[in-house]
């Protein structure tokens, strides 16, 4: 079963396109790294798949040929945005409750078990919470609801590397676990290295480079990092006529 | 890495029903609870002070109604000590503004309630991004959208639904007078269920314009010059449509029959007079007419030379119709301004 499956899709804002004929299919089962450059279309595409954003063409569709934002999309689907938004002025508890009464499933031992593992005082407001913290808990309430797949988008960004390595370590965790099923969005590829077991490039809104890594290394002969870094500056010159309106 | 088996019902088979309404309502409380709370304290406070006045000025009209005959001196001190007392409040500090400031000051809070709680209602989940964290949950975002819409507009529409009660309770002696039709611009949109209605209308409005912009305080905004232009555009040009006005022979200048919506006047051979002709006729009255101090010197003097009065009036009578008639469609154009929003939500991208 694919978790995401696009084929020709296409999403425009006002004049620019964000992704442009991007077919693709991810399977499940693994930690997917999609990579690409800021504006690369790596936001689009995951809010596409959570069902936020609508594609302008083409189609798309996750776990096996369910619509994205269908119920039961949305109810194997854990999501946590860039910069994991919380409510600020709630406490950690409520946010908890708050997740708990908008899911059909929900696992509060597993979310206070791991959130007391992690240290992260219950009462504590989530607008006090550090970065570190709050991308934690932006993950113990995702992995609550027993999702099948779980996106992340640029869940790095905001973490120093110390709070990198443990919120890494947690996603592992959860993929090998639980099997669940990963895609998490970087534009630092140095990080993933080590965890994903598949890789997309995408550049200004188009896919380079899609595959298990284990294939894509026994093909190109060549480390994560530098496969990726290739397909990245092989599209520079191209790209200036891609972007063209 | 081989690949794992997939497993979507990695817990308990989840059957078909929803996530239920009660724990959207228990998620729509907590999330907007400082603004209900606000809410409440402001209208608690303003219904404390219409209370204790209610209970002073009913007490003292009292003393005018007994007063008998009310033609008499004694008694025509009396109710004009009332009115210069509470109507336009020149007594103690507390009555400080009277009922006439604060029936006008009452005007601004549908909308200032209205928008207070409805524009951030959706504007600031967009301003903030957490409508990325509430839309993505397994309620889905219609459901979750129609909780925190309708819940908070249950509530205010109740809260203000009680409030004009203890309104009307402040306002009896000047209606029971007779000095103020129920009709009129000044205690309609005040009394029965406008009060709430237009409340009602300000928050849906505030609701939508927040979704549609994106942000709260330019909501806000547009949400106040909408309705301002509404509610005077209704009071105006509108409510007097309602029902045909009834048409009365002579100029009832004591009030409290209705709402005169306009009056003229027809001369003997049936002709009607317009300003102009009026204002010249009033020009070459006899002296005695013209410098008598009476103020219906005039209107005596057409009267008693063949000059016929005429008013056009909606009656009191018909204040239940046209509370209905108010309410009716402000609930109907609140209900499409929510399902607007709802659709607004439904269509958004992030």
């Amino acid at each position: 079963m694919n978790v995401i499956e696009t084929r020709a899709l296409a999403k425009r804002y006002r004049r620019t396109w964000a992704l442009r004929d991007c077919t693709l299919a991810i399977p499940g089962g693994h930690i997917v790294a999609l990579v690409g450059p800021n504006g690369a279309g790596k936001t689009t595409l995951l809010t596409m798949a959570v069902g936020l954003t609508r594609p302008t063409a083409g189609t798309l569709t996750v776990l096996g040929s369910e619509p994205p934002g269908s119920p039961a999309a949305l109810d194997h689907i854990g999501f946590v945005a860039q910069d994991a938004p919380l409510y600020r002025s709630l406490r950690v508890a409520d946010m908890l409750h708050l997740a708990r009464n908008l899911n059909r499933r929900w696992d509060q031992r597993r979310a206070e078990d791991r959130l007391e593992r992690l240290e992260i005082p219950l009462r504590q407001k989530t607008g006090d919470l550090s970065g570190g913290q709050k991308a934690q808990l932006a993950l113990t309430i995702a992995l609550a609801r027993r999702p099948a797949l779980l996106v992340l988008d640029e869940p790095l960004a905001a973490l120093d590397p110390v709070a990198r390595e443990d919120f890494l370590a947690s996603v592992v965790a959860a993929a090998t676990g639980d099997g669940i099923s990963v895609v998490l969005s970087s534009h630092v590829l140095a990080e993933l290295e080590r965890v994903a077991t598949y890789l997309i490039v995408l550049t200004r809104g188009q896919v380079r480079v899609c595959g298990p890594v284990r294939e894509l290394i026994a093909t190109h002969g060549a480390g994560l990092e530098e496969i990726a870094l290739r397909h990245l500056r092989a599209q520079v010159p191209s790209s200036r006529t891609e972007a063209g309106r | 890495m081989t690949t794992r088996t997939l497993a979507p019902g990695a817990g308990p088979a989840l059957g078909r029903r929803p996530v239920p309404w009660p724990r959207l309502a228990w998620v729509t409380l907590r999330q907007r609870r400082g603004a209900l709370i606000g809410v409440s304290i402001f209208l608690g406070l303003f219904a404390v002070y219409l209370v204790i006045m209610a209970v002073i000025q009913n007490n003292a009209y009292a003393a005018v109604a007994a007063c008998h005959p009310a033609s008499a001196l004694k008694c025509q001190q009396l109710n004009n000590a009332f009115y210069r007392n509470y109507w336009g409040g020149s007594g103690s500090v507390i009555q400080s503004g009277g009922a006439q400031t604060t029936s006008s000051l009452m005007y601004a809070v549908p909308v200032l309630l209205g928008a207070f709680l409805g524009a951030p209602a959706l504007a600031r989940e967009l301003e903030t991004g957490t409508f990325r964290f509430a839309w993505t949950q397994g309620a889905g975002r219609t459901r979750w959208a129609l909780s925190t819409l309708v819940l908070p507009a249950v509530l205010l529409v109740a809260a203000t639904g009680a409030f004009t009660a203890i309104f009307w309770w402040y306002f009896k002696p000047f209606i029971a007078d007779g000095q103020v039709s129920v009709m009129l611009p000044l205690g309609f949109a005040l009394l029965g269920v406008a009060f709430a209605a237009w409340t009602l209308f300000a928050y849906s409005l505030a609701a939508f314009l927040g979704t549609l912009l994106r942000r709260t305080v330019p909501a806000i905004v547009a949400a106040l010059v909408v309705y301002i232009a509404l509610a005077m555009e209704t009071a105006t040009a509108i409510r007097p449509h309602y029902a045909p006005p009834v048409t009365v022979q002579g100029w009832n200048n004591a009030g409290g029959a209705g709402w005169v919506i306009s009056s003229w006047v027809k001369a003997p051979n049936g002709q009607v007079l317009n300003q102009q002709a009026i204002s010249t006729l009033s020009q070459h009255l006899p002296a005695s007419v013209q410098n008598s101090p009476s103020p219906d010197a005039f209107t005596n003097w057409l009267t008693q030379h063949g000059y016929t009065l005429w008013q056009s009036v909606q009656p009191d009578s018909r204040f239940w119709q046209f509370q209905l008639t108010e309410g009716g469609w402000l609930l109907v154009v609140s209900a499409a301004l929510i399902a607007g929003t709802v659709w607004l939500v439904r269509r958004r991208g992030a």
